[in-house]
């Protein structure tokens, strides 16, 4: 590694070769004002915010995109440096529509704060104010254009992040424009509202239809958690008032590296549907609230009147540890029971893993066998479509319509993944991601190849799901059936199976789930007011933190199930 | 010697900073005890005396020919002129109107509106025009800006308390505010 010499400031330091000048300086303590700097994107100098003065040198640099050179010295602010800044913090006011009193992002805008920090009282240009397009066309946020100071951090966000490269510019000078694609309403757009552009961006451009004029930075909490949504177990910000869900933003440090997909940004908050809020009892063919007293003891008579044998319990593999253990333990070991899951399991035999995300970003090639991670493991895929943006090569072994073989190098069917594996074994450094549960005959070649192995399992936590030996070959002979459902669906066939059980209890979030098939129902807390551990894609426990207090009557699973557990 | 003299008014707006100027509360009798209030739309007489006043004060934007008047009478006859509040810096809430032709707007407002049952356009020489909306700085100088829908009343204070002891208002920190 090289070392170079830099003064800031009149402040002699060390850095690596290729550390910016802003790099430098942060590292040193010194403040400079950014705008389209974002430490997730890659600068590209595009604000002049950051403005410095180097010695011998006639023109300002930009220090976002500066890379030191050695012996550099440097000035960050200097009466030109600060004149500069804040006539470019004048140009961008005079651009666009900056009026912050009827802005949805005033009070957290970073335009908006550089404005302030630098004393700007008034404007001194014209504003010109060109009437711009509000597109609304998005499900769950809004791009308004009269806000946007043309940073490209959406644009870098979605391409070099997301790897979807549907953002880019249109025209020039003042006449400027994001667009999507060909210039299509974002909504219209190869956009797969993932998100990501909406949390990089520093304006009120980009807003989020639920959590706007929700609260400010300073009157909102932040909870660090994870999404178990799928089996990549994003790490997420859940950012909360007054015990509400507001948003879900992705948290930079996961593996996930900030990214999150719309089924864990935006989906999970906008189900409209109603909640199971009290246990309740069927009494004369209707469920009736009812006391936790009551249902508890409810579960116990029909667990009492079933043959051990036939005591069944389904569990949903999202769960976290602590209700799935609790789940074996009580129905397993306390009742005689037999715990199945209600997705998909592996079947036996070796599941080759031990691959990480970031292992996909320095791969050679990708192969994705029997499985369509653009569908429904969303933040790999997009990680896969980056690689491909980085020189990866990337090949689909998959029957049947499959989202990724679109950008795929080449696509076999199921019945050649020998031809995809010989190519396999020319790459230096190949990831393969596979659907655990694929046929074992052929994951059996998987684990014999020199590859980095990600299976991809069909709900977050199945990793626990099979260190306890469950399976999901459920059948219909129970005469007494548990299932903890939480916020996930049954199939129509499931369903079909757990009506011909004469005793049903649902441990479940939502009213329309267990409505027409439980005899007892036990409310379930929802993803944000869960707490526990599971583990991820990577194989890493993770923590699910609880952004919110569950509503007073609904109990932590676990606790329902330790209750259970004694009444039997 | 006499107090320097002081004179406020509004164009369009909407009180708020006129408000804003009450909720110093007793504040207003220091300030009033270092400067006398000639007028202003909240006191008797409404008009800056024509001898003048030292500093005058102006909120609201710019938005008919009625507000043209009133700032330029206020620009002659104020030693300084001050632009309270987001209409009279920026333009304010009122200039989302321009993104519309005044016609267009005018309809909205008296026949288009959904509870108006037979609405005209008002109509005489008597009434101001309505104009396209813009700041006060751009009709008339203006020495002070104090931004903020509306400045607080701790910016307001501020600003007439340098004033009044003869020093030039700088508003920065928590004074500046643009909402
Ligand atoms: S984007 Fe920022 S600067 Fe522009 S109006 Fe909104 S808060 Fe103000
Ligand atoms: S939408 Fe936001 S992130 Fe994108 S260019 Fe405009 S201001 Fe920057
Ligand atoms: S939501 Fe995601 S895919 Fe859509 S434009 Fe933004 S970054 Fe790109
Ligand atoms: S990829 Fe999976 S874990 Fe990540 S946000 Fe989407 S659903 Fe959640
Ligand atoms: S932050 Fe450096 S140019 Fe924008």
């Amino acid at each position: 590694m090289t070392v170079l010499n830099v003064t800031i400031n009149g402040k002699t330091m060390e850095v690596a070769e290729g550390t910016t000048i802003l790099q430098a300086a942060n590292a040193a303590g010194i403040e400079i004002p950014t705008l389209c700097h974002h430490p997730a994107l890659k600068d590209i100098g595009a604000c002049r915010m950051c403005l410095v003065q180097i010695e011998n040198m006639a023109a300002l640099q930009p220090a976002c995109s500066y890379p030191v050179i050695d012996g550099i010295k440097v000035e960050t602010h200097t009466p030109r440096t600060l004149e500069m800044r804040k006539f470019v913090l004048e140009m961008l006011f005079s651009e666009r529509n900056h009026y912050c009193m009827f802005c949805e992002m005033s009070g957290d805008c970073e335009l908006q704060k550089q404005a302030y920090a630098h004393g700007l009282a008034h404007w001194t240009y014209p504003t010109p104010n060109p009437k711009l397009q509000v597109d609304a066309s998005r499900t769950y946020f809004i791009m308004d254009h009269n806000r946007c100071i043309l940073c490209r951090r959406c644009i870098r966000a979605c391409g070099d992040v997301v790897g979807n490269h549907t953002l880019g510019m249109m025209s020039r000078g003042a006449k400027t424009m994001v667009t999507a694609d060909m210039d299509e309403p974002f909504g219209d757009s190869t956009c797969v509202s993932c998100g990501t552009c909406l949390q990089v961006c520093p304006t009120g451009a980009l807003v989020d239809r639920r959590s706007a004029y929700g609260g400010r930075n300073k009157d909102v909490d932040t909870v660090n958690s994870a999404c178990t949504f799928c089996s990549i177990g994003c790490r997420v910000n859940v950012i909360t008032r007054n015990g509400r869900p507001l948003r879900v933003e992705g948290d930079w440090d996961g593996h996930n590296q900030g990214v999150l997909c719309l089924a864990g940004r935006f989906q999970p908050l906008e189900t409209g549907r109603r909640r199971v809020t009290t246990p309740m009892v069927k009494r004369d063919g209707a469920l009736e609230p009812a006391t936790w007293d009551e249902a508890l003891a409810a579960v116990a008579k029909g667990v009492q009147a079933a043959v051990p044998g036939k005591i069944h319990a389904w569990v949903t593999a999202a769960t976290l540890d602590q209700p799935m253990d609790a789940v074996v333990e009580t129905f397993r070991g306390k009742f005689g029971g037999d715990v199945k899951t209600l997705e998909a399991a592996p079947p036996p035999g070796e599941t080759p893993n031990g691959g990480a995300m970031k292992d996909i970003d320095t791969a050679d090639l990708v192969l994705v066998v029997d499985a369509d991670p653009l569908t429904e493991h969303r933040v790999l895929g997009y990680r896969i479509k980056r690689a491909a943006d980085n020189g990866a090569r990337i090949l689909v072994c998959a029957d049947g319509d499959n989202s990724m073989a679109d950008f795929a190098h080449e696509a076999f069917p199921l019945s050649k993944l020998d031809w995809a594996l010989a190519s396999v074994t020319t790459a230096e450094r190949p990831v393969v991601v596979y659907r655990a549960a694929m046929d074992p005959r052929l994951r059996a070649k998987l684990a014999v190849i020199k590859a980095v192995c990600i299976p991809l399992h069909a709900a977050a936590n199945a990793a626990r799901a099979i260190s306890l030996g469950l399976n999901n070959e459920a059948d219909g002979d129970a005469e007494a059936l548990y299932i903890l459902l939480e916020e996930q669906a049954l199939t129509p066939e499931q369903r079909e199976q757990a009506h011909k059980a004469p005793f049903v209890v649902m441990h479940a979030c939502y009213v329309d789930d267990v409505d027409g098939l439980a005899d007892v129902v036990l409310p379930a807390p929802l993803w944000y007011e869960r707490e526990g551990t599971f583990h991820n894609i990577e194989g890493k426990s993770e923590r699910v933190r609880p952004a919110a207090p569950p509503p007073e009557d609904i109990w932590s699973e676990t606790s329902v199930l330790q209750q259970l557990s004694l009444r039997v | 010697m006499a107090k320097p003299k002081i004179a406020t008014d509004w164009m369009g707006d909407c009180a708020g900073c006129h408000m804003s100027l009450l909720d110093m509360d007793e504040r207003l009798l220091t300030v009033l005890g270092k400067v006398e209030l000639t007028s202003s739309p909240i006191t008797d007489l409404k008009h800056p005396p024509e001898e003048g006043v030292a500093v005058g004060v102006l909120s609201g934007s710019i938005n008919n020919t009625s507000n043209v008047y009133v700032a330029r009478m206020m620009r002659k006859r104020s030693g300084c002129l001050i632009a309270m509040g987001d209409c009279a810096v920026l333009g304010g809430v009122l200039s989302m109107r321009n993104a519309f032709d005044i016609k267009e707007g005018l309809r909205r407002a008296y026949i288009d509106t959904e509870s108006t049952v037979d609405g005209f356009i008002p109509q005489s020489d008597e009434l101001a025009k309505p104009i396209r909306n813009r700041p006060l700085d751009q009709v008339v100088k203006v020495d002070y800006h104090l931004p903020g829908c509306p400045p607080s009343a701790d910016a307001i204070f501020h600003v007439l308390n340098e004033l009044a002891e003869g020093r030039e208002p700088v508003v920065e920190g928590e004074a500046l505010k643009y909402d």
